[in-house]
């Protein structure tokens, strides 16, 4: 038998921070969007905002454009400094494509 | 998506409903969202990541068995493709012993880390290239340009961190200027972006390139690239400036875009998403002056087309990367054309009316581009493609024959250079090369 040995060419990651804390319930909280404005966004972010209000009691979802929206700004510092500013509880991000 | 997630330093996967594509166009059914809202409340609530953090560890070694090396090679081959390391054409298993002969080329320790490769964030080390270039049928002495064009493409000012997962199928194009390119065989003549069994570099290192867009960056098609089309993505584009072709007072790219010594080896690293040859030369009793401005008309009317590529680098990149061959550039330069009028005349005659501009609804991608300079560019009527004729990329190489030139369609955001670092005894790999392959 002949035996080939090589190396897995895929690099290693590495994880240099936690994803953010869940939270335990949605009652109550303060959930914000973050946008791209594209692919229908500005169909299905509305919708799901509807459904976070009907669904669960006292809880606030901004509305979709309480941050700055489109892909040149979603990722940059200052919108993240801004949604932190803002003291949601959670965020939804969408809609990537 | 977990490629931009890990990308981001964190672990590899993240809360997320997802959807098939027909959600996303316009007019369609968005039910589903409400169907499925469970699964965005639980994100918010119940999902947590299966990895903790910290480093995921070294990558492992694969090994398989076959009945002859036949057999193995076969069953390498099998595990390379069912991992989604491979790119269809058989490869070189990346075994220990070809990777030590890889690494001879590297003048840097086989553990440095060059940076992490987006959108997957996996760390690229010389090591991890040498595995590349040893899977994509390479030498040692390829290294030292797959090093600076891993580095050039890691740059940020590369914009490889959007490209490689965006869908507008840009790919490296890795122009080789210094004596490297004559040393190891890269190609700047006849066939210079094809195959050549004479100049076999530049589709090694050109797929190593790939190799570690795919692997190390988790650029799969569909998944970690949205990229519709894909092409030249076998082995990206490199090749050598024809050096020895240049007319008297033109400067090499390397020296003239960024700056390097006469002489130095180098890389410039540009995106390009488009390759089309453009014939120049006419067909009748032209004068040579009447050839040589027809000929420019030809190529400037082609880049005059209202598909944006050219805004992704409109500022600080580039529209793209004319090739003209050497004789070419010699004969424009006896009739009194220099690079800069050759760019100037490519600037002014490739503008695009505002109308042709606003039918094909050019405007709303230039109001909404990031650079302030391109944005502002559309109160200029005819509009330039361009923000400066120095963005233009000329560059001279293909075969000695006057009847075409080639067009690499640009979609890049910066043009990065770098020197190219050699170790010591690289010509004792050369001489090498040379009895491998022959004279």
């Amino acid at each position: 038998m002949v035996m080939l040995e090589f190396f897995d060419p895929s690099g290693r990651l590495e994880v240099k921070q936690p994803h953010a804390p869940r939270l335990d319930d949605l009652a109550g909280k303060r959930v914000g969007f973050v946008s791209n404005e594209q692919w229908q966004a500005y169909r299905m972010l509305p919708l799901l905002k509807s459904l976070l209000e009907r669904d669960f009691a006292g809880i606030e979802v901004l509305p979709i454009d309480a941050f700055p929206q489109g892909n040149a700004l979603i990722g940059n510092e200052e919108t993240a400094e801004q949604v932190k500013r803002s003291g949601v509880d959670a965020v939804i991000i969408g809609n990537a494509a | 998506m977990t490629n931009a997630i890990s990308g981001l330093g964190l672990a590899p996967e993240a809360a997320m409903v997802t959807f098939p594509i027909a959600l996303f166009l316009p007019g369609s059914d968005i039910g589903a969202v409400e169907a499925r809202k469970q699964e965005f409340y639980d994100g918010l609530t119940r999902w947590s990541p299966r990895l903790a953090a910290g480093p995921s560890g070294e990558s492992p070694v694969v090994a398989v068995q076959g009945a002859t090396f036949d057999d193995a090679l076969v069953k390498a081959n099998n595990a390379m493709l069912a991992n989604q390391w491979g790119d269809g054409l058989p490869l070189w298993p990346p075994t220990r012993a070809r990777v030590e002969w890889i690494l001879q080329g590297s003048a840097r320790p086989r553990t440095d880390a060059l940076g992490t490769f987006p959108p997957r964030g996996g760390v690229a080390t010389v090591e991890t290239c040498a595995i590349a270039l040893a899977m994509a049928g390479g030498r040692p002495e390829y290294l030292p340009v797959l090093l600076a064009a891993v580095e050039a493409f890691l740059d940020p000012e590369s914009g490889s961190e959007q490209l490689q997962a965006a869908s507008g199928s840009a790919f490296p194009v890795v122009i080789v200027n210094g004596p490297i390119g004559r040393q190891i065989r890269l190609n700047s003549g006849f066939g210079c972006l094809g195959p050549d069994p004479q100049h076999p570099a530049g589709a090694s290192i050109g797929r190593a390139l790939r190799l570690l867009q795919q692997n190390v960056g988790g650029a799969r098609p569909g998944i970690g690239t949205m990229a519709n089309y894909g092409g030249l993505r076998y082995t990206n584009v490199v090749f050598a400036e024809d050096e020895a072709n240049l007319p008297a007072g033109w400067p090499a790219h390397g020296t003239e875009r960024h700056g390097f010594a006469p002489g130095q080896s180098s890389i410039s690293l540009v995106f390009a998403n488009g390759a089309t040859n453009i014939r120049r030369r006419g067909a009748k009793k032209e004068t040579p002056e009447e050839d040589a401005l027809q000929g420019m008309h030809r190529m400037a009317d082609f880049m005059r087309v209202p598909n944006l590529a050219g805004l992704a680098g409109y500022e600080h990149g580039t529209p793209g990367i004319l090739m003209i061959p050497g004789v070419v550039a010699q004969t424009m330069v006896g009739l009194g054309w220099t690079k800069r009028t050759m760019r100037e005349f490519l600037w002014e005659h490739s503008r695009i009316p505002g109308e042709h501009l606003a039918r094909a609804g050019g405007y709303a991608w230039i109001e909404i581009d990031a650079s302030k300079v391109a944005r502002e560019s559309a109160a200029l009527d005819p509009w330039p493609i361009t923000a400066s004729p120095d963005n233009f990329v000329l560059i001279v190489a293909g075969g000695g024959h006057p009847t075409n030139s080639y067009w690499l369609q640009g979609y890049s955001p910066g043009v990065v250079g770098r020197e190219i670092r050699v170790p010591e005894g690289f010509e004792r790999l050369l001489a090498e090369a040379e009895r491998d392959l022959g004279g």
